[in-house]
């Protein structure tokens, strides 16, 4: 039985490269908000935020972007209702040090800083967590896994930016990868 | 279409043949008795379900899913506490699964019971891997002197196997091995270029080992109204033009068509009526799910189909002053001998090349590799007995390799667009010895909703199984890396007394009321008959003597229709 397949498509969209928390919160279920409902676990300027660093990572290109698949809104779901509370908390401080550290350099809130220097934050958040002790729960690592969840597997992601395929009709085991042109979401 | 108001006569009616479950034992039980003329009573625990109508989610895109597959958690916990254990329980296929809630068990050790809970049974969620037996599996136990010897040879069953692939539809390769049988088979789903590249490289460094696509009951050829699959890849959410085998697309319809069928879904089968002045089984009583009111229907045979440990659950419930341990029991063996397939064990490794190569379609099944080890002088393991077969594929990581590459932006993105390289994955399958301490029994106060003695599991995996899974790891690691592949990995996620591969998660449960030569030692005769009561039958995965490490469900099938074709011979000779 391609078993590993279920596995995969189920129980785990992102295959085996995931933080513990993250492949519990795939494995036992998160429920997505409707597109322009309140968010639930975080206030507007959290989400303000969160979407803002959501577009860095995936961001627009030929193709839209984080913001425009309402990742952030993905995430505000998961941590309503998947997150512990001990998860949560360390994740709205994470905001809270990225808005701290934008506040310390350049005396403006995150989202109000250049684009030059929300990269330069993010580009050290990224280095200080490759350097972080085992079990210190980066922010940024968590943060990233997040948006790549919430990106590939929304209609902009699986179908603008990747090649969905719905009902094939044939197998073919050989195709020149020209000829797709795009990884399959 | 199968009827959803089921009618039961209101006075009290003897059917021909009464079938105990409607997943894929059961449905072959229903259409082979019904096709032999014999008024048939499907009894079914689980709520009904109707082909295509019912398969809610598929060819649904992930964003169209209300909750983007996701279930909470919640849910989960309340009800499906063990169905969560298998990694791919989600909103997708949540609805097949059985509700652990309405009948728990108890676990002394770890065991994992997989049950499906609708018409149709875990036919709807099966894997579909069909492999035949052969000798070398039918004469191991006396060969060897494990347990007692199987009653049956290949030749005995080779027909059967004909007649239920025929009918199922099986596509494969025929390879001429004489461990692995060839068998009816549709043409075969391609192996996609980097599997083609490795078949060479095995056969070249390995005379003994093959690469094949898996032999599956997905259909490359039309049967009847059920067309050929159409790669659409999430096979666990049901398949509305009937492309792989389930009792919904093949049996029952089957049986519907000869008008000898009832079937009564929401009815759990609490046990088998036995009349001791006869020596033999006059029905079963049925506790009805949603009133649970205890009701009894009444026959000539009885067919126990509901799955291994569903099937030995009833004999065990089935409490009589002749038979105080359950019907089934006087050899002592009922309840013992419980096998699954060891698995979660394996090896992965990256492929260089390819890069130009990619594939269309979601192929439904991987490759197979058949078992190599003791099959012959040459292939002989000192440090176990008996052997694997592998199932794997090669394919290209998607976006969920994200995570690895460092960095974020446009550049990540522009990563992500383009497929990772190739890599092969191999998991092992592994045969597992009858052993008498590794049983079920019922316990002795708790009941489950129903009001039936919940069953209580002591079953572990014994030294041959675990000096088989080293093996299992070093050996398809050792396999991958003579054949090229680069960062090979073994794993094994077998953790002794916890969960990662305990028993039950192979869902290949088998054994606990094994057929045999002789009633002393055995529970079922050579055609799956009750030793104490020949007119009940067990045919489905409890009647296994050994549980060779194919994919067992075909085997189930063409067991079942021997058994029916019997049955119904010995009631036309008046003998039942």
């Amino acid at each position: 039985m391609n078993r590993r397949d279920a596995v995969k498509a189920i129980g785990l969209l992102l295959g085996t490269a995931v933080t513990p928390s993250v492949a519990r919160a795939i494995r036992t279920g998160y429920v997505a908000p409707a597109a322009g409902q309140p968010l639930r676990a975080l206030t507007v300027a959290e989400g303000e935020l969160l979407a803002t660093l959501t577009e860095l990572i995936i961001p627009t290109t030929s193709t839209p972007g984080a913001r425009a698949a309402r990742v952030d809104a993905f995430i505000d779901g998961m941590l309503a209702d998947i997150f512990t509370q001990e998860d949560r908390d360390r994740f709205t401080a994470g905001l809270a040090d990225v808005d701290a550290r934008a506040r310390a350099a350049h005396g403006v809130a995150f989202v109000q800083a250049t684009p030059a220097q929300q990269v330069a934050i993010l580009t050290a958040l990224d280095q200080e967590s490759r350097k972080a002790a085992e079990g210190s729960h980066p922010f940024f690592p968590r943060l990233k896994e997040l948006t790549l969840v919430g990106y590939y597997t929304s209609e902009i992601g699986a179908t603008q930016e990747l090649k969905y395929v719905h009902v094939a009709g044939r197998y073919d085991g050989d195709v020149p990868y020209a000829q797709v042109g795009r990884a399959y979401s | 279409m199968l009827p959803t108001d089921v009618h039961i006569a209101k006075k009290p009616t003897v059917y021909d043949a009464i079938v105990v479950g409607s997943g894929i034992s059961g449905g072959w039980a229903a259409k082979e008795l019904c096709e032999k003329g014999l008024k048939t009573l499907v009894l079914e625990r689980g709520r009904p379900l109707q082909h295509r109508v019912d398969y809610i989610t598929e060819h649904k895109a992930p964003w169209e899913l209300p909750h983007r597959g996701r279930v909470s958690p919640a849910r989960l916990e309340k009800d499906y506490f063990i169905q969560r254990r298998t990694g791919f329980i989600g909103e997708e296929n949540i609805h097949f699964f059985f509700h652990d809630s309405k009948s728990p068990y108890v676990e002394d050790k770890p065991f994992t019971w997989v049950r499906g809970e609708q018409v149709g049974g875990k036919s709807l969620m099966w894997g579909r891997y069909t492999f035949r037996h052969s000798d070398l599996d039918y004469t191991a136990n006396a060969r060897e002197g494990i347990a007692v010897d199987w009653p049956i040879r290949y030749k005995d069953i080779a027909p059967w196997y004909s007649h239920v692939e025929k009918f199922a539809g099986i596509s494969g390769e025929k390879l001429g091995l004489a461990h692995l049988p060839d068998g009816e088979f549709q043409k075969p789903i391609p192996l996609n270029v980097v599997e083609q590249d490795l078949r060479k490289r095995i056969e070249k460094n390995y005379p003994e080992r093959h690469l094949t696509i898996a032999r599956a009951a997905v259909l490359t050829e039309p049967i009847g109204d059920r067309a050929p699959c159409h790669f659409c890849g999430p096979c666990w959410r049901g398949c509305s033009t009937g492309s792989y085998f389930s009792s919904l697309a093949s049996t029952l319809p089957a049986a519907v068509a000869t008008g000898n069928l009832t079937l009564r879904p929401n009815s759990v089968v609490h046990s088998v009526i036995y009349d001791a002045k006869k020596g033999r089984a006059t029905g079963v009583r049925v506790v009805d799910a949603e009133t649970k009111q205890m009701l009894e229907f009444h026959s000539r045979v009885v067919f126990l189909c509901g799955s291994t440990l569903g099937s030995t659950h009833v004999l065990l419930n089935s409490k009589s002053e002749r038979y105080p341990d359950g019907l089934g029991s006087s050899s002592g063996e009922l309840g013992h001998n419980l096998m699954d397939h060891h698995f979660q064990v394996g090896a992965f490794g990256e492929v260089e090349g390819f890069e130009d190569h990619y594939w269309y379609g979601n192929r439904p099944i991987g490759f197979y590799i058949p078992r190599y080890r003791n099959i012959s002088e040459a292939t002989k393991m000192k440090e176990f007995t008996r052997g694997y077969g592998i199932e794997g594929e090669a394919s290209r990581e998607s976006w969920g390799r994200g995570r690895e590459i460092p960095g974020f932006g446009a550049d990540l993105k522009a990563k992500l667009h383009d497929p990772g390289p190739w890599s092969v994955w191999l998991t092992g399958f592994g045969e597992t010895l009858p052993r008498h301490e590794n049983y079920v029994t019922l316990d002795s106060t708790k009941v489950d909703s129903f009001g039936i003695p919940q069953l209580r599991f002591n079953a572990a995996w014994g030294p041959n199984e675990l000096a088989m899974r080293k093996d299992m790891a070093s050996s398809m690691a050792e396999m991958l890396e003579r054949c090229g592949l680069k960062n090979v990995k073994p794993y094994d996620e077998n953790k002794p007394g916890g969960l990662g591969a305990e028993p039950g998660l192979g869902i290949h449960e088998s054994g606990t009321a094994r057929m045999g030569r002789d009633r002393k030692t055995s529970v079922l005769n050579a055609h799956n008959q009750v030793w104490d009561a020949p007119n009940v039958f067990v045919t489905d995965g409890a009647c296994m003597t050994s549980t060779p490490c194919q994919n067992p469900s075909i085997t189930y099938m063409a067991l079942t229709a021997r058994a029916a074709d019997h049955a119904a011979r010995e009631m036309k000779r008046g003998n039942l």
